[in-house]
Order: structure tokens, then sequence, then C-alpha cells
């Protein structure tokens, strides 16, 4: 292409040039309310739960749902400065994203902190400097899913079970690195918050015998269908949100925590610093945590698991209560550890054990 | 006329089986989309309209049934116009380096969605370019103008070129004679590249999964919700999709074969 | 081709036609390309990307035994794919277009693809419920009492390779069809007036003359499959993993670019020393 070509081609570019603005214009549609971009995990994603707020604010609630707190600093690593409005992120990895000033402070006095079950305030983790830079909404476990009609519910309590060959090609390991090398480290007898380079070579260990008694290490779709379905009895790293939705169809589903104790997650809010919204994305986490949407969040058809707002329990049935076992949460959150939350370099390792892990 | 041979009994069959292995997991699809229960998996537990009701009702399945047809038809319309100019110029002209330009032009083909869709994000990423369907649109005439392209340039035969020839001594000027003779003459391989274009965008999924943000395309939406869990919602889309292309695709039959009779 | 060109070299005219698909090729494939290929020279460091171009992300595909399996299982499965497919599609093929009636081809033809028009994500999905433990082939096996207990076929690297060749046999059963129907009657009256049965024909004048139709599918096949992300990650239990899955496990869980990037150009070269092997079969021009 010499030069003198462009003039020619300058129509050629002018319809080219037309052909996009057409592409994008379209795209773009016509929106003319004010819109919040919020970074969640997809059970804020049910209209029922996201109606009220966008119509009592006259705003359009965009949401992106990631798995996991490393796809999540990868979305916002990809996203400019003022993109997002409100994220919501595992609780343990609260510290990580203060620490890399993407939180801005909440005004206290007007999150219902007192009302959330004492174990879910976290101010180690929410708190830095006398300000509050997210607050807990949802808590559940990861820990040991199973069929009662094929396995027998009193080996469940042991979680040696597991690598050892008593279930063997009967078990789907849920594919998330953090909770499940969670579990095996508590297994293990280790503690997850203390947890180093060092024990990685005994977790991977553990984990490769795991794998050769797993039917399948799947994500959420997966691993439900194979439990499910029948084709494995135990699912590891499953819990209250992926057996309590499907208990109505089957019956048989259930979860318990073993004696080796189980991971807790729970999952905060917050607003980004640099969000240009922040009094409506505060209110979008005040609404969050009321009760109604705190009973509607419970209870999302993506996966159930407990509100960290003891006052939704009013909002919600006993059936649904039962479900999700809201009489035992005392027992079970002494029983439970917190997810390992692991430096850059850690956590990197851990990865690479866990795509060892895939491919063993 | 006919004679069942042993051979032609073991063709049927054959040709039996395959239909069966094409269709088993369509009708299993559509089947459970009626599902009265949580699991889309035997047994049948009696027929609903609830999981379509669902996916009516779905705001963001809707958002992104219309995003992918904007995508769809607006790519493929670009990749066809683009494919059709560059073949009529490496057809009809004489241009240095031909082997090459078409080289270039079809490169796309031999290269992994994935890795085409990476590039794109991390190109876009540098330049600060946010995500979003824009981006998947411009990916998906990445991967389609190649395609349109090659099938528009194979039936770019002499025939035509004498009939251009034609029109040109009678002083037709060069846009007419590609917008009223080369084009026309060549409408089923535009037709047909343009139809393959948006049937590729329509159903793309890892380019538009990396390109896009809020406003995503069909595909995505439907992995967001398969990640959701079990659900015979799912079935319920990919059923409705199905219908609807398969409506499509006998209206534009119907459209087209008529249309090819009657010239 | 050169014979009815017409002389306009002189002129810039013919440039217009062609740069804008140049342009955009350039732009949104090349340069993307190049972009991607400085990248994997980076690093990922923490949370930081480096630019330290060095091979080291190239070294780490050596030595770490996963990321080189990765690419052999992409490999078997890919090349186990279109061999199956091809095998499947072939006879497939012949029979739509010799023994079905004129009349009726196009309706068979299009049957034959039309499953093609479900969501590809869903297609996937459809075919672990049909695999699964109590699914549908599960089912009717135990029922007809074939198999006592169910088999064990989703979650594997078998149901990956169901599911692909589900999709790669409509595709190759399209393109040998057309390469079938195009072949000129009178080449087998010939080959049979000179005394060729029917197996004779077929391996010297049908077979021959279908190769280049059967190259490019296969091709074809071999590209978007060792690419695919979405059908090992659904069928596969992630049993094993390949090569698409590892590249996206950098990008969607630690924003390593650089990996990534370097992985995707293994794959590349991978795909490029393929599409060498297959290059004399490939041609754009009809002679």
């Amino acid at each position: 292409m010499t030069s003198s070509t462009s003039s020619r081609n300058r129509r050629r570019m002018l319809k080219t040039a037309a052909a996009t603005c057409a592409l994008v214009a379209s795209t773009l549609g016509a929106q003319a309310t004010e819109e919040l971009n919020a970074l969640v995990w997809c059970d804020h994603t049910d209209p029922e739960l996201i109606l009220p707020f966008e119509e009592k604010f006259d705003v359009r609630v965009n949401l992106k749902e990631y798995e996991g707190t490393g796809t999540a600093m990868a979305i916002v690593e990809q996203s400019q400065p003022g993109d997002w409005d409100v994220f919501v992120i595992d609780g343990v990895d609260v510290p990580r994203a203060i620490d890399a000033d993407l939180l801005a402070p909440l005004p206290k006095d007007q999150l219902p902190t007192g009302d959330l079950f004492p174990a879910l305030v976290m101010p180690e983790n929410h708190s830095r400097d006398g300000e509050v830079y997210a607050i807990s909404e949802k808590f559940g476990y990861n820990t040991i899913s199973f069929n009662k009609s094929k396995v027998d519910p009193e080996d469940m309590k042991d979680m040696t079970v597991l690598w050892s060959d008593k279930y063997k090609g009967k078990i789907a390991v849920y594919d998330y690195y953090l909770p499940v090398m969670g579990m095996v480290a508590a297994g293990l007898g280790k503690t997850t918050a203390d947890l180093t380079a060092d024990d990685l070579p005994e977790i991977k260990e553990t984990l490769f015998k795991i794998k050769d008694n797993a039917k399948l290490v799947g994500e959420v779709v997966s691993s439900q269908t194979a439990i499910a379905t029948g084709e494995v009895d135990i699912l590891v790293g499953g819990g209250e949100w992926v057996t309590a939705g499907l208990a109505a169809d089957n019956p048989d589903l259930d979860w318990i925590l073993p004696e080796q104790g189980a991971m807790r997650w729970s999952q905060s809010i917050g607003v980004f610093k640099d969000s240009e919204k922040k009094d409506l994305a505060t209110e979008f986490v005040k609404y969050i945590l009321s009760p109604d949407a705190q009973a509607k969040l419970a209870t999302s058809s993506c996966y159930w698991a407990m509100p960290a707002n003891a006052k939704a329990g009013e909002k919600m049935t006993d059936q649904q209560k039962t479900a999700l076992r809201w009489d035992d949460q005392e027992a079970y959150i002494a029983n439970s550890q917190l997810y390992p939350a692991p430096s850059a370099e850690l956590d990197a390792q851990m990865q690479d054990a866990w795509t060892e892990f895939l491919q063993h | 006329m006919k004679r069942f041979s042993g051979r032609s009994i073991a063709s049927v069959l054959y040709a039996l089986a395959i239909y069966g292995f094409i269709f088993l997991p369509v009708v299993v699809l559509v089947l459970f989309s009626f599902q009265d229960g949580r699991f889309p998996i035997p047994p049948f537990k009696g027929f609903s309209l609830r999981w379509y009701e669902a996916v009516l009702a779905d705001r963001r399945l809707m958002e992104a049934l219309t995003n992918s047809l904007v995508v769809a038809i607006l790519s493929s319309a670009m990749s066809v116009l683009l494919g059709f100019l560059a073949a009529y110029g490496i057809a009809r002209f004489m241009l240095p380096a031909k082997g090459l330009q078409r080289g270039l032009l079809t490169a796309p083909l031999t290269v992994s969605y994935l890795i085409i869709g990476m590039g794109l994000l991390i190109t876009f990423n540098w330049l600060g370019i946010p995500k979003s369907l824009l981006a998947a649109g411009i990916g998906h005439v990445v991967i389609n103008m190649p395609l349109c392209f090659a099938i528009i340039y194979s039936q770019m035969g002499d025939h035509q070129a004498n009939i251009e020839r034609a029109a040109r001594d009678l002083g037709a000027r060069e846009w007419q004679v590609m917008t009223l003779i080369t084009a026309p003459m060549l409408w089923p391989a535009l037709f047909a590249s343009f139809f393959l274009s948006m049937t590729f965008s329509w159903d793309e999924f890892i380019i538009s999964f990396l390109l896009t943000r809020f406003d995503v395309t069909l595909p995505v939406e439907i992995w967001n919700l398969l990640r959701s869990g079990l659900n015979p919602k799912t079935n319920a889309v990919g059923s409705l999709v199905f219908g609807i292309s398969v409506v499509l695709l006998l209206v534009l039959e119907l459209v087209v074969f008529r249309k090819a009779k009657r010239s | 081709m050169t014979a009815r060109a017409r002389q306009t070299s002189h002129d810039l005219k013919p440039w217009g036609f062609v740069a804008p698909a140049l342009l955009w090729t350039l732009c949104f494939f090349v340069a993307p390309f190049l972009v991607m290929a400085a990248m994997s020279l980076w690093e990922r460091v923490g949370t930081d990307l480096v630019a330290s171009w060095s091979f080291v992300n190239y070294a780490k595909f050596f030595e770490r035994g996963h990321y080189l399996e990765a690419m052999l299982n992409s490999l078997e499965v890919t090349v186990i794919v279109t061999v199956t497919s091809i095998l499947l599609a072939y006879p497939f093929a012949w029979i739509l277009a010799e023994k079905v009636p004129a009349r009726w081809q196009r309706l068979a033809l299009v049957l034959a693809i039309l499953p093609f028009w479900t969501s590809y994500v869903v297609r996937s999905y459809s075919w672990l419920l049909v695999l699964a433990n109590n699914g549908v082939i599960n089912q009717v096996l135990l029922a007809m009492g074939i198999v006592d207990d169910p088999l064990s076929l989703a979650n594997s690297r078998s149901a990956t390779v169901i599911g692909f060749v589900h999709f790669f046999v409509m595709l190759l059963t399209l393109t040998i069809y057309a390469n079938l129907v195009q072949l000129p009657p009178n080449y087998r009256k010939a080959a049979q007036d000179l005394g060729a049965n029917g197996l004779q024909t077929f391996w010297h004048v049908i077979l021959p003359l279908t190769l280049p139709g059967i190259m490019v599918g296969a091709f074809l096949t071999f590209v978007l499959c060792i690419g695919d992300y979405i059908t090992p990650q659904i069928l596969g239990g992630n049993q094993e993993l390949l090569m698409p899955q590892v590249i996206m496990l950098q990008i969607g869980r630690r924003a390593d670019f650089p990996t990534a990037s370097a992985l995707a150009i293994l794959l590349m070269v991978v795909v490029t020393i393929a599409y060498l092997g297959f290059a004399r079969w490939i041609r754009l021009e009809r002679a």
C-alpha cells in the first residue's frame, strides 16, 4: 500500500467507519437511566432481588458475575478506574482488596452491623484504621455433600474417608482450589490461616489421592449433574449451596460437616474507591443487607446459603430455614475455619498445584 | 426401478444410525425442557411449560438474545462486504503479491478462535479499550471475513468476468459493474457467506466470552446460566434457540428455493 | 486468472477494493498477534506484569510436566476426533449423495446438519444429560438388559470425544457431500466401462477425487477441535486438561496473560505444523 492509495481508499474507509459506527450505536441502545456496575457472584442475578432496587432508585444495575477472587481481580485489572461501583468479594479476600486500594470506606452508622451473626462481623477483615470497607452479606460452607441413600452418613463424619479408597470412583470434587485445598488442610490437622508453602507438598499428595478416587472435578453444573444423577455419591467442596436448592427434588441429597471441620466462606459487599456513584452504590449495599433482600439472596436460584443478617430469618419460611440448618449455625460456625487467604506468591503456587491436581 | 439389495438395506440402517446419533442430544434437550421438576434427566415427571416461562421472563437472557442477533447481523454484513470487495479486487485486477494477499486474508481460518480472542483481549486491554459488544463484533468479523472472502472468491469465474467486460464495453462504470452485474450474479455465494457468518457469529462463544462485559451474547449468557447449576431452563433456552433457527432456516430455504426456481 | 484480469495495475483503484479487508486483517488479526507474541515474553510477578523480555514462560511449558501433558492430550483427542469423524461422515455423505433419490437429497442433507443450530454451549450440555449415569443411554441399555450397571460415560475423555465427533460429523458430512456431488458422473462411467468394479472405482477414482475435500474438512476439524474450550470443559469432568483449558485457567483465574500468550503461541505452532502437513491439499484456487 503506497501513500497515494490512501486518498483512493478514503471513501471505502468512510464506509467502513460508518458501518462500525452503526454497530456501536445499535449496541449501545437507548439507556437513559443511570447505571450501577456491580461485580458479583451469580447469586445476585435474580430479577426478584435486583428489580425492587432498580425501581426504587430508577437505576439499571449491570451485573457481571465471576467465580473466585482471582477472576474478580483479573476483571478489575482489565478495566478502567471508575468502571465499577459495587464489589462482592470473599470475606477473607477483603484485606487484599483494601491493600490494592480498591475499596472506599462505608458509612458505619448506616450499616446494620448489629443485626449480623456475630462471627460474620469480621472486623479484622473488614476494617482498617477505624474505617469499615466492606460488610458480610452471605455465608456458608464448603464441606461434603452426599447421597444418603448410597453412602453411610457415619462415614462422612471423618474426612479421611475421602482419601481412603472406600468410595473410589464415587467422588466428585468442586473445581475451586481455595476451599478444597483448605478442606484438605483442615483434614490434615492444619490451620488454614497459617498455611505456608511448606504445607503444600502434603496437601498436594493428599489431593492426588483424592483425584485417584474421583470420578470428576467439575464446576457447579457438572458436579451437580453428577451427584443428582447418581454418577457420584459424594461431592467434596459441596455444601448447602449445592444441595439445599435440590433437596425438594431429591430428599436423599444431604450435607455434613466432618469432625475435622470444614471451610466457612463468606461474601462481603463493598463500594469501589474509584466509583463515581458512591452514594448510589452505598444505597445498594444497604439494600442488599436489608432483611427482605437478604432472604432473597439466601435462596437465590444460583445457590442457597445463610444470610449474614440474622433478621432475614423473619422473612424466610421454616422449610427454607431447615434446608439451610438455621438452628445448627452456632455449632457449625464453631467447627469451621475460614478459607485460606494466601499471599500472591503462595496463591500462584496453590494454583499450580491445582492445575497439576486436575492433570493428575 | 429400485432393488432392495443387502447393500441398500445396510445403507439405510447406517444412515438411520447416524441420524439417530445426530439427533439424540437434540431430542433429549427438547424433551426435558418440558420436565416438571428440577432435574432435566429421566424419569420424565410430567409436562410443564414453566421453564419456558422462566426463560421468557429472564431479562438478561432476552437481552442477550437481542445482542446476539444484532452482533450476528452487523458483523456478517461487514464480513460479506469486506470479503466481497477483496474478492472482486483480487479476481478482477492486476495486483502485486496476490498470493500473499490471499494468504493474509484467509490466515485467520487456520487460527483457533481462542487465540484470536486472546490477541484482541490483550491488545484492547493494552490500548485501554473497554470490553463491549463492539469488541466482540470486531472479533466476529475477523473470523468470518476470511470465510466470506474464500466462498465469494471461489465463485468468481470467467463466466461473470465476460459479462462484466461486456458491461464495461457498453460504458458501465466500475461501481455499476460491481453492484449491478457482479453482485447479482454472485447472489448465491453472497447469501451463502452471509448466512454462514450469521450462524457462526450467533453460535460463537469464546471470543464473546473474552471480549464482552455486561452486554453479553446469548452463548455467554447460557454459559452463565449453566454455571449456576442444573436447571431445565437451560434446556428450554436451547430448545427455543433451536426452534427459532429451524423456522428461520425453513423460511430462508423456501424463499431462496422459490427464487432459484423462478430465475 | 492473469489472462482475464484487466491491465489496470497502473491505477490504484484495485487497492480500494482490497484495502479495507487487508487493513481489517492487519489491525485486528496481525497486530493483536504481535502484541500477544510480545506479551509472551513478559512475566507475571505477583500482581504485576513485568516486561522482562525473557523466554521464561516458554521454559515453563517444557519444565512443568502438566503443560506438556495438556498439549499431548489435546493432540491425541484432536487426532482421534478427526479420524473418527471422517470415518463416520464419509459413508454417510456417500449414502446421501448416491442412494437418496435426488428430490429428497436436499431435505436429507438439511436434516443431517439441523442440530448444528442448537446453541453450541447447549449441545455439550445436552450430551452431559444423555451420557449421565441415569441419562437416556444408560436407561435404555439397562432396560434392554444389555448392561447391569450403568456405564460410566459422562465426565471422561470419551465424553469429550463423543461431543466433538457429534459436531464434526455434521460439518464433514456437509463438506464431503459437497465434494461428492461435484464429481462428474462420466468419470465413474468411464471407470466402469474400463472394467473396474464398485470397489475399484471407489478406490482409484472417487476417493482420490474427493481427497482434497476430505483434507479441507479434516484440517477445519483439527483447527476447531484443538482450540475448543467448551466441549472438554463441560464433558471432560477435568479428568485431564486440554490446552485451551490450561490457557483459560491462566486468563480467568489469575490474569496471567504472559503465560497464557506463550501457551497460545505454542498451540498455534502446532496448528501451523499441521497446516503444513495438510497444505498440499488445501488450495483456495481450483488448479
